[in-house]
């Protein structure tokens, strides 16, 4: 008996569904921050946004590489039954491209977050991102590249965060810096997702509960507008 | 007035003091928004570009009044100011 079918990966879909809540937040936080750079015309706002875009149209790729058509086939002989499962050609080369986008992605939403915080003057920005490209180039072919990478970026901006909740004393700018000391956290037990699955679905928890933290802050920012 | 303000709070104390004015001229509102007349030219020019506030003419003498986005701007400044001052985005 032959059959066709869609399955969502590893995990029986819990990471897509996982990045699908990622994709949420994100958005929640981009499309707030274009809201408040059309009242104020302040470009941090703008490119705050665009980070987050990027990270959000990032996750949807992630979860369109986390696809997999399977042709299975069953054969039946005597009292045993052989399964044989195998993956389209062309669906490997969707994940392909899909996981390229993703990490491209996530990374130019990262780096924008950075030149945010830096305050990054052009000549620089020039060189980052000649940087950024070579680090995508050498990503596709080693993950390790991709999650160190964003270990170091996700790490500056911990550490920036933590500085302005020093300043400031606000509970909203704790949850924002412990909203990122999980993502860094994420990337890097992602960083041995290789080893074993368990690895990969702890990184993916804590990539959740990094953005969870960060919708619990856009949530006490719109019910501090009815104070 | 006393407390070192930041520029969101500087938009939105000007912007209070011209919608509980409806229309101003700009001595009243320099007095009023504890600003010199040099310091308070970027705020005004500011505010113009941004639309939250115009200038009209009646009879012959300028006045600032608030635009609906200006309003808007008052109405979600707590909202503004936590999520600028979390993301460190001033």
């Amino acid at each position: 008996m032959a059959a066709q079918f869609l399955t969502l990966g590893n995990f029986y879909g819990i990471d897509s569904l996982f990045e699908f809540l990622v994709i949420i937040v994100a958005s929640i936080i981009s499309l707030y921050s274009y809201k408040v750079y059309r009242m104020l015309k302040n470009k941090n706002f703008k490119y705050f946004s665009i980070a987050f875009l990027f990270i959000a149209i990032s996750f949807i790729f992630k979860i369109l590489s986390n696809l997999t058509i399977l042709h299975r086939v069953e054969i039946t002989n005597l009292n045993s039954v052989i399964v044989i499962t195998s993956q389209f050609e062309y669906m490997r080369l969707i994940q392909f491209a899909s996981f390229i986008i993703y990490k491209t992605l996530y990374l130019l939403g990262a780096l924008l977050l950075f030149f945010i915080a830096t305050k990054t003057k052009k000549q620089n920005k020039i060189m980052f991102v000649y940087l950024s490209i070579l680090v995508i180039i050498l990503s596709i072919f080693m993950n390790f590249v991709f999650y160190l990478t964003l270990v170091f970026i996700l790490t500056f901006l911990t550490s920036y965060y933590y500085e302005n909740y020093k300043k400031n004393k606000l509970t909203n700018s704790f949850l924002v810096f412990l909203g990122f000391f999980l993502l860094s956290i994420s990337q890097l037990v992602l960083i041995f997702s290789g080893f074993r699955p368990i690895v990969e679905l702890t990184g993916d928890m804590l990539m959740l509960a990094g953005f969870l933290v960060l919708l619990i802050n856009q949530i006490k920012i719109k019910r501090a507008a009815k104070k | 007035m006393n407390k070192k303000r930041n520029k969101l709070e500087m938009i939105r104390d000007m912007l209070l003091i011209i919608q509980k004015a409806r229309k101003i001229r700009i001595t009243p509102l320099i007095y009023k928004a504890n600003l010199s007349s040099n310091s308070i030219k970027p705020y005004i020019n500011d505010l113009l570009s941004k639309g939250l506030i115009e200038e009209t003419l009646i009879d012959k003498t300028k006045y600032f009044v608030i635009t609906p986005k200006g309003n808007e701007f008052i109405q979600e400044f707590n909202k503004i100011k936590i999520f600028a001052e979390s993301y460190g985005l001033e």
